[in-house]
């Protein structure tokens, strides 16, 4: 679980008004090797415009102002930064509308900070592959052009939904993810779910990847998630 | 009909009827004896008087007048005779002086008989005064007449009772069908507030009954008891809202002491504390999500959504879950049923219901699902075999944190429900339980416009 910092760090612009959150946000994605800065919106816009920013993240309302309005302004001015909203606010009808605005992805508050970190992770990521056609970690090659698995040579036969759980993973790997951005990503579920049925699809999925003998290239990460193991 | 029977209208109304029909027999009787008691004293009087300006007249006048009187007599006198001191009879129409005593005063005689019949017998009153010369003279008169009136009056009451009877019941059971008829309205709608239908009024009647005025009375009560709820719903959130920022930090906090310590005591505390944590973060979360879906404003950007491709997508979503509990897990759903919704909130009510199924359904148990329209509304049914719910616990299902006795052993917020009925009602359909012996059904039914 433990990542080890980047080379270089990364700066993330963080606009939070609630000062015991912004202090545990802070202190636990510098724990990550994550520079972090505690910025008003008008900071935040001024960060991001001269490329400060390796992203944001930011509350919905802060001091009693919507900062969408801000990442509004900062999208049609071309600005790319990813940014992760947080809110209080937990309406499907909200979520869109972050999104719309420009959010790339929506945190409901309250939230686990595993739940914050896996994102932030996975968001700093998300721009590096989107063009490959050819997934792989060790001997596990995804075709995404054929929708084609192997292991070792070896044609995995995957249902849909299957192929779309394993491409998440396979575009994160060593990396938390945890089952509400599974629900998010792979299914578009956007609420919380009371059963274990993401495990139950994680370990389908596992007994059809994995081979016999070895360990799990999916292993679970108490109180998170699940990561695919990058160095199997 | 017998409750009909048994309600307190009717019961007014029968009281009505009676106090109707008495007070009618009442002025009646008054009518009655007031009419025979005038007639018979205006006769006594004439007789008397008759027979105190006649008695000193000499007895051949007397034989004349009484001739004329009896014959063409303007003042009705029927009876009249001269008796000797012996009471043997003189002259006149009536041959045998009657038992009466001998004062100048009316006396009433029952039984006279009609002078010139055959023992025709006639009621008559009569008076019998003694002369200077100490015959006896005896004046009459009919009361057959009087008897007569009396008789017709009867029958006019007769005749006007039973009409008048059938009216006054006619009347009474109308207004009490009335009353009665809008107090099935308020019981109903009664019902349906305490069913939950908190929009719900009591109708009112453009008059100004007492029934108007405590509806009204009533309405606004109602008015106030769903300001205080909504007050009450409001601290709630309120609590809910502004715990979420603790709640999320002492789990960071956690979380990072968990990282940082090796002392294997306390991570196991560490971590205790934590799965509480989450348990009450969970629930916080869920409660704000159903005051979004309750606060939600209706329709508002609804687009039309397919329930048969959301029930076929969570299908597949859940379909391994069944799988891994041996559930068989079935799916009927033959063409579109497109309602005007918001898919994601859709998709949550549903996933709530399905979830629930399989949750409390043991293994080799069955669920099944169905989309389809009945009686022209759609409707998405989960069925289960399950544990179902028992029916002292059915009206508290829908409430909130509500777990079944039974559910207290699987892990859930206990507001699955609550958010899948606020959903459902933000689209207008109902969500209705019913049993499936053994286990539940849960439905989702689209309400008549």
């Amino acid at each position: 679980m433990t990542n080890k910092p980047e080379a270089r760090a990364q700066t993330i612009v963080l606009v939070e008004d609630e000062q015991a959150m912004a202090d545990e946000v802070k202190g636990e994605l510098e724990s990550k090797g994550y520079l972090v800065r505690l910025a008003s919106i008008a900071e935040a816009a001024d960060a991001a415009r001269v490329g400060d920013a390796a992203m944001m993240i930011m509350d919905r309302i802060v001091f009693g102002e919507d900062s969408l309005v801000m990442l509004e302004a900062l999208r049609k001015e071309g600005v790319k930064v990813p940014v992760l909203v947080i809110s209080a606010l937990s309406s499907v009808d909200e979520k869109v509308k972050g999104l719309k605005a420009g959010g790339d992805d929506y945190l409901t508050k309250p939230f686990a900070m595993v739940e914050l970190t896996a994102r932030v992770e996975a968001m700093l990521r998300r721009l590096d592959d989107i063009r490959t056609t050819k997934l792989r970690v060790g001997d596990l090659e995804m075709d995404l052009i054929e929708k084609s698995v192997h292991r070792a040579g070896v044609k995995i036969e995957l249902l849909p939904r299957e192929f779309r759980l394993l491409e998440y993973f396979l575009r994160h790997p060593g990396r938390v993810i945890t089952r509400a951005m599974l629900l998010q990503e792979v299914w578009q579920y956007h609420f919380s779910l009371e059963t274990n049925v993401v495990d139950v699809h994680i370990s389908n999925l596992r007994k059809k990847i994995d081979t016999k003998g070895m360990p799990s290239l999916i292993v679970n990460i108490r109180g998170a998630g699940f990561m695919l193991n990058a160095n199997a | 009909m017998l409750e009909f029977l048994r309600s307190s209208a009717v019961r007014v109304a029968l009281v009505f009827v009676l106090v109707t029909t008495l007070a009618t027999t009442a002025v009646f009787v008054l009518v009655y004896l007031q009419i025979g008691d005038a007639n018979e004293k205006r006769n006594r009087l004439i007789l008397e008087t008759e027979a105190a300006k006649s008695v000193n007249r000499p007895v051949e006048q007397l034989r004349t007048a009484f001739d004329v009187r009896l014959t063409n007599d303007l003042r009705r006198i029927d009876y009249a005779a001269l008796f000797n001191a012996d009471h043997k009879f003189m002259f006149g129409n009536i041959d045998e002086l009657p038992a009466i005593p001998i004062d100048g005063k009316s006396h009433f005689v029952g039984a006279t008989r009609v002078p010139g019949s055959d023992n025709r017998i006639e009621p008559a009153i009569f008076v019998a005064r003694q002369r200077p010369d100490g015959n006896i003279m005896l004046l009459g008169r009919s009361l057959l007449e009087t008897l007569a009136f009396r008789r017709i009056v009867q029958r006019a009451l007769l005749a006007a009772l039973l009409p008048m009877l059938l009216l006054a019941l006619a009347t009474g059971a109308y207004f009490a069908r009335r009353s009665s008829r809008r107090l099935t309205i308020i019981h109903d709608a009664i019902a349906r507030i305490m069913k939950g239908d908190t929009d719900l009024r009591l109708p009112i009647g453009s008059g100004r009954d007492p029934i108007d005025k405590i509806s009204r009375d009533v309405n606004l009560m109602l008015d106030e008891i769903v300001r205080l709820l909504v007050q009450l719903k409001g601290v709630g959130d309120n609590i809910a809202h502004d715990l979420r920022s603790p709640l999320a930090v002492v789990h960071a906090q956690l979380e990072r002491g968990l990282e940082s310590s090796n002392d294997e005591q306390l991570r196991t505390i560490v971590k205790q504390a934590l799965s509480h944590i989450d348990k009450a973060m969970l629930a916080v979360a869920a409660l704000l999500r159903l005051a979004d879906v309750e606060y939600s404003p209706k329709s508002r950007n609804f687009r039309q959504i397919d329930l048969s491709a959301i029930c076929a997508d969570l299908f597949e979503f859940y379909e391994p879950l069944a799988e891994s509990k041996s559930i068989r897990m079935t799916l009927e759903s033959h063409s579109p049923v497109l309602i005007l919704g918001d898919g994601d909130l859709m998709r949550e009510a549903v996933s709530n219901l399905i979830g629930n199924a399989i949750k409390f359904t043991p293994e080799h148990g069955s669920v099944s699902i169905s989309v389809i329209q009945e009686d022209g509304v759609p409707v998405v049914r989960v069925r289960d075999s399950g544990i179902g719910v028992e029916p002292a616990e059915r009206d508290k299902i829908f409430q909130r944190f509500y777990r079944t006795s039974s559910g207290h052993r699987v892990p859930g917020s206990g507001l699955g429900l609550s958010i899948a009925a606020a959903i459902a009602n933000l689209h207008e359909f109902d969500l209705r339980f019913s049993e499936n012996n053994p286990g539940a059904v849960f439905e989702m039914v689209g309400r008549k416009r």
